[in-house]
């Protein structure tokens, strides 16, 4: 039995269920880093080149807090998670392909990385190939335990995804999910207003990164929607609707996410939430404020920067809510 | 007695402290240079307003906006706190009937805002870049020894404008320097260094937007007619600065405490004179988890009233 560190963003988000099931079915003992701090976010500055973008930086810092505790830690290199776009070239952004490199240049004393290859274009039974690679890293070989260890995680993944598409924003469904915290405890409220938050999972569900943003849409009776509560197929029904498909994973699903709330009618805004130095994002930004002019959709860009300002995203969520209540009479 | 209502706006270059009536007039007026010190600017502004008016009118409701907001609620006992942008969509709209734009620069930031009907739906505020702010022409006018007020007379003296680069405040500086050296004349510069502040605000906050008259200028640097010029001559329309552009935050916040004192009917104001009130702040690193957060804590005459900075919520307690 070993212990299997897992940093707590990036794809953790949407993807730890699977991950988690599938290691402790395997008999393992999974590891999650804290939750992103000023002292990780620090952390993670000093380690990372100094191009990257923040949620990169980050992943550093959440590497760096579970050296010394784990084993093992599972930085699988993302390539792809289907076969989709123009000429099925979708992957995900470059940075994540080159994630277990990147730590393994940048940080020192870092225990054996699994890095298995995560590219699911060829079909559905990529995943449980990449679900075999990992085992053998861990030592085990025996196809059947695997296999057993396979299904129960595409089962808990499946588990989630529903939990999601109730309307329930990732990191309560994960409390759901593992029992932390029950369906019935959370509060019902009338909300006000609608807003559909959209943007990269690492970078609107991170309660550090987002400044407090999903916190304060709370307290002013604002219903969250995002694009992960959506179903794959209404996601990529958007694909349609613009000429040509992004390159890039999470970039689609914020683009087509925020196509597909825009077209709702009691949907009142959108928000994208970007984090700075973000390369696909140039484009994302754009394309999204393009889109929300002619729908007619308020439309509002948060930047999240290393310096933290509160303040200034504080002021435009404000001035965003006040405008849309205006707007509702 | 009147009746009147007080708005106040901290923003980092200056404070406006205005006293408006029932419909909206303005009674008094105040423009200070915050300075680093908004509680005691906002006590000294109060105190000379109170001298000027405080017999004649009695304050029924106040607002406060601007960076300060939250600290200033509290000194002096506001009954709403609302951000800039919506306390300057209230104020051009009761000012300029019909308003379609607002363009507001103020010290550190600069802002658009668009309304349709007379609700806002679109704005944006400068991010990372504060090229064309308040801050940067104050600079330029100290480097190159010209009063800021008489800033924007030399641009309208200008006969050809020079180009200079405005996409950021470093590279504008060093442009206008070598623009210097090369001899040209300091009107032609100036001009040109308005010109530039303007594409450089149209290209950055006002990137995309239907910019559609009446379109009223205003913040504390739209007393600068050069600028006003440039504005005029880029977007093709005569831009509308309304007599008092300078304070228009304060006198958002002012209308909106109008509004709100006629739903709770009773107003927090702590009066004119809280010169004599003693209010403190200090600031302490919470060791509760690595986030490491400044908590200020507010004083008022020795007693802890509000408290804030963290990001859990463990030790806030305050009017927010």
């Amino acid at each position: 039995m070993a212990k299997i560190g897992i940093p707590r963003t990036l794809a953790y988000f949407l993807y730890f269920p699977f991950w988690n099931a599938f290691f402790m079915e395997l008999g393992h003992e999974v590891i999650v880093s804290p939750p992103t701090t000023k002292a990780v976010l620090d952390r993670g500055v000093e380690e990372a080149v100094n191009d990257a973008c923040i949620p990169i930086k980050i992943y550093h810092g959440h590497v760096a807090k579970l050296i010394d505790k784990v084993d093992f830690i599972f930085s699988p290199r993302l390539v792809s998670l289907r076969k989709h776009g123009d000429f099925g070239t979708e992957t995900f952004c470059p940075k994540f392909l080159g994630l277990p490199d990147m730590i393994r240049v940048s940080m020192d004393r870092l225990p054996p990385v699994i890095d298995t290859r995560i590219d699911l274009k060829a079909g559905k039974d990529e995943l449980l190939n990449v679900c075999k690679e990992t085992a053998f890293f861990l030592g085990m070989t025996a196809e059947k335990v695997i296999f057993n260890a396979y299904k129960k995680a595409l089962k808990k993944q499946e588990e989630y995804q529903k939990i999601l598409k109730e309307g329930i924003l990732p990191p309560l469904a994960l409390d759901i999910l593992e029992g932390r915290k029950k369906r019935k405890e959370i509060p019902r409220i009338e909300p006000e207003l609608n807003i559909a938050v959209v943007g990269y999972p690492y970078v609107i569900y991170d309660p550090y990164v987002n400044v407090g943003l999903l916190k304060f849409l709370e307290q002013e009776k604002v219903k969250v929607y995002t694009q992960d509560m959506l179903s794959n197929k209404e996601l990529n029904g958007q694909k349609k609707y613009i000429p040509k498909s992004l390159f890039w994973y999470f970039s689609n699903r914020a683009v087509y996410g925020g196509l597909y709330y825009m077209k709702r009618k009691d949907i009142d805004g959108i928000i994208h939430v970007t984090a700075f130095a973000c390369g696909p994002d140039s484009m994302v930004d754009r394309l999204l404020e393009i889109e929300s002019h002619r729908h007619g959709k308020p439309y509002l860009a948060v930047m999240v920067d290393e310096h933290s300002g509160e303040a200034g995203v504080r002021t435009r969520i404000e001035a965003f809510v006040d405008m849309l209540r205006y707007r509702r009479g | 007695m009147k009746t009147g209502y007080l708005g106040v706006d901290v923003g980092s270059v200056s404070t406006n402290i205005v006293v408006i009536d029932e419909k909206g007039e303005v009674l008094s007026a105040r423009y200070l240079r915050t300075n680093g010190k908004p509680i005691e600017t906002v006590q000294g502004g109060l105190f000379s307003v109170g001298e000027e008016i405080g017999n004649k009118v009695e304050i029924a409701g106040v607002g406060t906006t601007g960076s300060a907001r939250y600290l200033i609620s509290m000194i002096v006992g506001a009954d709403i706190v609302k951000n800039e942008i919506t306390a300057h969509a209230v104020a051009a709209s009761a000012v300029v009937e019909g308003v379609q734009t607002i363009i507001e620069i103020g010290g550190q930031d600069s802002k658009i805002i668009i309304l349709r009907n007379g609700i806002v739906t679109d704005f944006a505020m400068n991010t990372v870049c504060a090229a064309g702010t308040g801050s940067f022409l104050d600079q330029q006018a100290n480097r190159l020894c010209i009063p800021i007020e008489e800033f924007g007379d030399y641009a309208l003296k200008a006969k050809n404008p020079v180009r200079i680069a405005g996409r950021c405040a470093v590279f504008a500086e060093s442009d206008m320097i070598h623009k210097q050296q090369l001899g040209y004349n300091t009107e032609d510069i100036i001009a040109g260094l308005c010109e530039a502040l303007v594409r450089n605000y149209m290209n950055n906050v006002g990137k995309g937007k239907e910019i559609l008259p009446p379109v009223v200028f205003q913040g504390g640097v739209a007393a600068n007619r050069g600028l006003v010029a440039a504005f005029n001559k880029y977007l093709g329309v005569e831009v509308i600065v309304p007599k008092e552009h300078g304070v228009m935050g304060a006198i958002g916040a002012a209308l909106l405490a109008r509004e709100a004192v006629k739903k709770t009917g009773k107003t927090n104001f702590k009066g004119f004179n809280i010169k004599e009130i003693n209010f403190k702040t200090d600031s302490f690193e919470c060791n509760g988890c690595s986030n490491a957060c400044e908590v200020v804590q507010f004083y008022e005459n020795g007693e802890l009233i509000a408290r804030w900075g963290d990001r859990c919520g463990k030790w806030e307690m305050s009017t927010r």
